[in-house]
């Protein structure tokens, strides 16, 4: 330990052979008119403007930053306006105009016999109905009539059902 | 009396904190940059900004090591500012003289600062501020915000170095 400061002593004695030198008048001169020159520029701060200025520059920063939001999601929104897609809040038209829309021949077949049902099921079930009721009635007039000369043992209620019903 | 006068806002603050501070932090800059000229630059730069800071430093809890604070950010700026323009300029500039006034002394100078701008920057600062501005290790810790210790070892460590890169000149 000792042999390592006696070297380092030695090190540092060659090393203060050189020197750094000091600043110069000029330098001097050259940098203190420059400060100055910076502290007439600057206004003493007052302490109590600094929380005002803090505040002030909060409030750039949020209106910056929500505005910034704004403009990136209305320029999303732009992007998917200009390709024309529809919207989801825009009205159906109606089956007459499914042409118009981009969609294949298939598709609209397919949602033409969708809707059908829905039409055709009130109407076969009126038909159906009545034909239930007009069976009843026929059977319960037999019945009073002549119970035993019914014709077999088949049921009309077998015998006739409606061709298309559709329950969906 | 340089923190009552920043805190009156009086501009001969400016004269306290040159007599106070220039000759060191010159040497300080010197060591970190390895150049006379942009430890000039840089030294009025830091001067401007500790003007336009000067309520901040009249604050300030630890003086001295603020203004190092401000020295150490404003030279590592230029030598960032230096990389990206991909100006890496060679070190062929004098920054360190030789006392004795006797034929060839650069030659010794040329050599010294050679083999201490081979050290890495913080074990050059250490040896630059201890050897040539006689900062004890304490000081040395109290103006670059680090422990004694570790002020102790990169002084260590560059030591050894030198005394490879020196060994010509060790009897």
């Amino acid at each position: 330990m000792k042999n390592k400061d006696t070297q380092n002593e030695q090190l540092e004695s060659i090393l203060r052979k050189a020197r750094l030198p000091e600043p110069s008048p000029e330098l001097k001169e050259r940098i203190t008119a420059e400060a100055k020159r910076a502290w007439n520029q600057t206004l003493p701060e007052l302490s109590w403007l600094v929380p005002f200025r803090r505040l002030a520059a909060s409030a750039a920063a949020a209106i910056l930053i929500i505005w910034l939001a704004n403009y990136s999601s209305e320029r999303a929104l732009a992007q998917w306006q200009s390709e024309k897609v529809p919207s989801t809040s825009e009205q159906f038209p109606g089956l007459e105009s499914l042409p118009e829309i981009p969609y294949g021949p298939f598709v609209r077949q397919l949602a033409t016999v969708n809707r059908q049902p829905s039409m055709i099921d009130a109407s076969a079930l009126n038909d159906h109905i009545e034909v239930l009721r007009h069976i009843l009635d026929e059977t319960q007039q037999s019945n009073i009539t002549k119970p035993s000369e019914l014709p077999g043992s088949r049921s009309h209620l077998i015998s006739n059902p409606p061709s298309v019903i559709s329950y969906s | 009396m340089l923190r009552a006068a920043l805190a009156r806002n009086d501009p001969a603050a400016v004269e306290l904190m040159w007599d106070r501070y220039a000759g060191d932090l010159l040497a300080y800059l010197q060591a970190v940059l390895c150049s006379r000229h942009d430890a000039e630059d840089v030294l009025q730069t830091v001067f401007v900004r500790i003007v336009q800071k000067r309520h901040k430093l009249a604050k300030a809890r630890h003086l001295d090591a603020y203004v190092y604070s401000i020295a150490r950010n404003e030279a590592f700026r230029l030598i960032g500012r230096r990389k990206r323009k991909r100006k890496v300029e060679a070190v062929n500039e004098i920054w360190l003289t030789v006392t004795e006034e006797k034929p060839g002394p650069n030659e010794l100078a040329e050599e010294l600062q050679a083999a201490l701008a081979r050290l890495p920057q913080p074990q050059r600062e250490v040896i630059v501020m201890k050897v040539y501005k006689q900062k004890t290790f304490s000081d040395i810790s109290r103006l670059l915000g680090l422990s004694a210790n570790t002020v102790a070892s990169r002084y260590r460590y560059g030591m050894e170095k030198l005394r490879t890169l020196l060994e010509n000149l060790i009897l």
